[in-house]
């Protein structure tokens, strides 16, 4: 932390967190201070470092499962994709079409229901007390229908190497239909309770600017990174999965200020829907888990796989020796480098508004620890 | 692929041996071998062609550690891979002055390894606490360091523009088809 000698001001510290409630986990923030202005801010993470890559190479690949629904446990179900996407790609194991169409869908909720979360406590973090009830009741709906097919509501272990571990039910297009229905009818009230407000307008306009460059230096992606006008989305510049069999938009805004990332999300909701819709009714007949290996080594050699979570680029990078348990798991998560660039991005804005800009990061905090 | 041949004739001007590898199979499109003092320059002119940061990481191989970085480009798919390996004292030149976000990871990775990285504004500790900040975690045992030609894929299967190899890996099932991309 650098204070500069030539401020004849008197600069103080404070420190938010590591138990704060708008840094949305064991975050600290160790702010340098100029009355309510922010001088300086600088992250302090690692609370919650559970040493994931390393119980990644102390275990099988089998083992490893379940842990990568805890990196990002608001939109677990994309980094399980991720993981055994990889094991797929290196094994060369294909799952059944109509496993990797559940896949996408139960994805694509899992998204709905992190930007819904974000919502909620985005505005809870501006004094919005309201949103947040409706947006957990649109939430929970999310909840419910992944509960039936998955047998759990936030740490999914769902998908398996050569598919999902079980089968969609009529119940479930049902019901997964009904809820595209209910928020798309739902957008509507949230435009009117908070997009046109003109409090919550003049509380996020034009406060912090991001930018392309800023985004290439800190390795920014996700919502935050399109807002600055960059299409980019793994989902289409890698493409993963099913995904280029449907068709859908990449928001992308122009302006890159928080009120531009929190438009992104919000038309991010309605794509998702739109890939739902259409896996539902595209939604192949046969078996959802290809026939595997009891024991399956990994072979030698080193394979990488990105997916795009609901908050940016995450990517393995597994390094194999030809064993069951990867002599090396790299996982490379996007709120890790979102957050990075908070200390540039925040010079001289007042702390209230470092509030807000750490509410359009949606950071999950484990995820940056892992 | 004219920008991708383009790049690979900068980069090999630098010289940095780079190689392009099948996608559908490693999960990226070029892979790079760096002398531990070419990293620098080699960050810079992926900077300036519009690159950004994905990664920097290492794995801990006999003889020396090896530093991973991964590079991707927004506006076309071309994901590289370079590897270099850490000088005898154990340090590598800093490319945090180049990519802002190296920072971070530039910390997280002597946290793990130990790796020291020359003219980074302030190695300290990003998420041991303090009391174990000579643990480095990751550093493998005795026993279970490996060489590291072991940890390479077949080299027959590194060739670029070939059929994925039909000689099936020990112990792997032959990895056929492509996984849709």
């Amino acid at each position: 932390m650098t204070t500069n000698p030539d401020n004849q001001q008197q600069s103080f510290f404070l420190n938010m967190g590591p138990q704060h409630p708008s840094t949305h986990g064991v975050l600290r923030v160790l702010l340098e201070m100029d009355g309510e202005y922010v001088r300086d801010a600088e992250p302090v993470i690692g609370y919650g470092h559970r040493m994931q890559e390393k119980l990644g190479e102390s275990r099988t690949w089998k083992g490893f499962m379940p842990y990568t629904a805890r990196l990002d446990y608001i939109g677990a179900l994309p980094c399980s994709h991720g993981f055994i996407g990889l094991i797929e790609r290196m094994t060369g194991i294909e799952a059944p079409p109509r496993a990797e169409y559940i896949r996408v869908i139960t994805s694509e909720l899992n998204r709905i229901a992190s930007h819904l979360l974000w919502l909620g406590a985005f505005l809870l973090d501006l004094g919005a007390f309201t949103p947040i009830m409706y947006t957990f009741d649109d939430r929970e709906q999310i909840l419910d229908i992944l509960e039936d097919v998955t047998g759990s509501r936030l740490t999914y272990c769902y998908f398996r190497v050569g598919g999902v571990s079980r089968d969609i039910d009529e119940p479930f297009v049902e019901k997964t239909h009904a809820f595209i229905r209910r928020l798309r009818s739902r957008f509507k009230l949230y435009e009117d309770l908070v997009t046109g407000n003109i409090i919550f307008i003049k509380r996020v306009q034009d406060i912090v600017q991001f930018t392309p460059d800023m985004a290439m230096r800190y390795g920014v992606t996700g919502p935050i990174l399109r807002s600055t006008g960059i299409c980019y989305d793994i989902r289409k510049n890698e493409p993963y999965s099913v995904y280029p069999e449907f068709d859908f938009e990449i928001p992308v805004g122009e302006t890159g200020d928080c009120l531009e990332v929190y438009r992104v999300r919000m038309r991010e909701m309605e794509q998702s829907l739109r890939i739902i819709e259409q896996a539902l009714d595209r939604l192949p007949q046969g078996p959802v888990l290809a026939k595997t290996p009891r024991q399956l080594k990994l072979p030698q050699g080193d394979a990488s796989f990105a997916v795009e979570t609901a908050r940016g680029e995450l990517s393995y990078y597994l390094i194999s020796d030809g064993g069951e348990t990867p002599y090396r798991l790299k996982i490379r998560t996007p709120s890790f480098s979102n957050l990075s660039l908070l200390s540039e991005l925040t010079r001289n804005v007042l702390l209230s508004d470092l509030v807000m800009v750490l509410g359009t990061l949606d950071l999950v905090i484990p995820e940056i620890d892992r | 692929m004219n920008k991708t041949d383009h790049l690979i004739n900068e980069l090999g001007r630098l010289p940095a041996a780079v190689n392009r590898v099948d996608y559908r199979q490693q999960g990226y499109h070029l892979e790079a071998r760096l002398q531990a003092g070419q990293v620098p320059a080699f960050a810079e002119l992926l900077r300036q062609r519009e690159f950004y940061l994905v990664f920097v990481s290492a794995v801990h191989v006999s003889p020396a550690i090896e530093i991973i970085y991964q590079f991707a480009c927004f506006a076309r798919p071309c994901r590289i891979l370079a590897r270099s390996t850490v000088a005898a004292d154990g340090t590598l030149p800093s490319i945090a002055n180049i990519f802002d976000g190296a920072n971070w990871h530039e910390r997280e990775t002597r946290d793990m390894f130990g790796v020291v990285f020359t003219g980074h504004p302030g190695l300290e500790l990003l998420l041991l606490p303090e009391e174990e900040a000579d643990l480095k975690p990751l550093l493998k045992e005795e026993g279970a360091l490996k060489p590291a030609d072991q940890i390479r894929r077949a080299p027959d299967e590194e060739v670029q523009d070939t059929k994925p190899s039909t000689t099936a890996e020990p112990g792997a099932k032959e990895p056929k088809g492509e996984h849709r991309q």
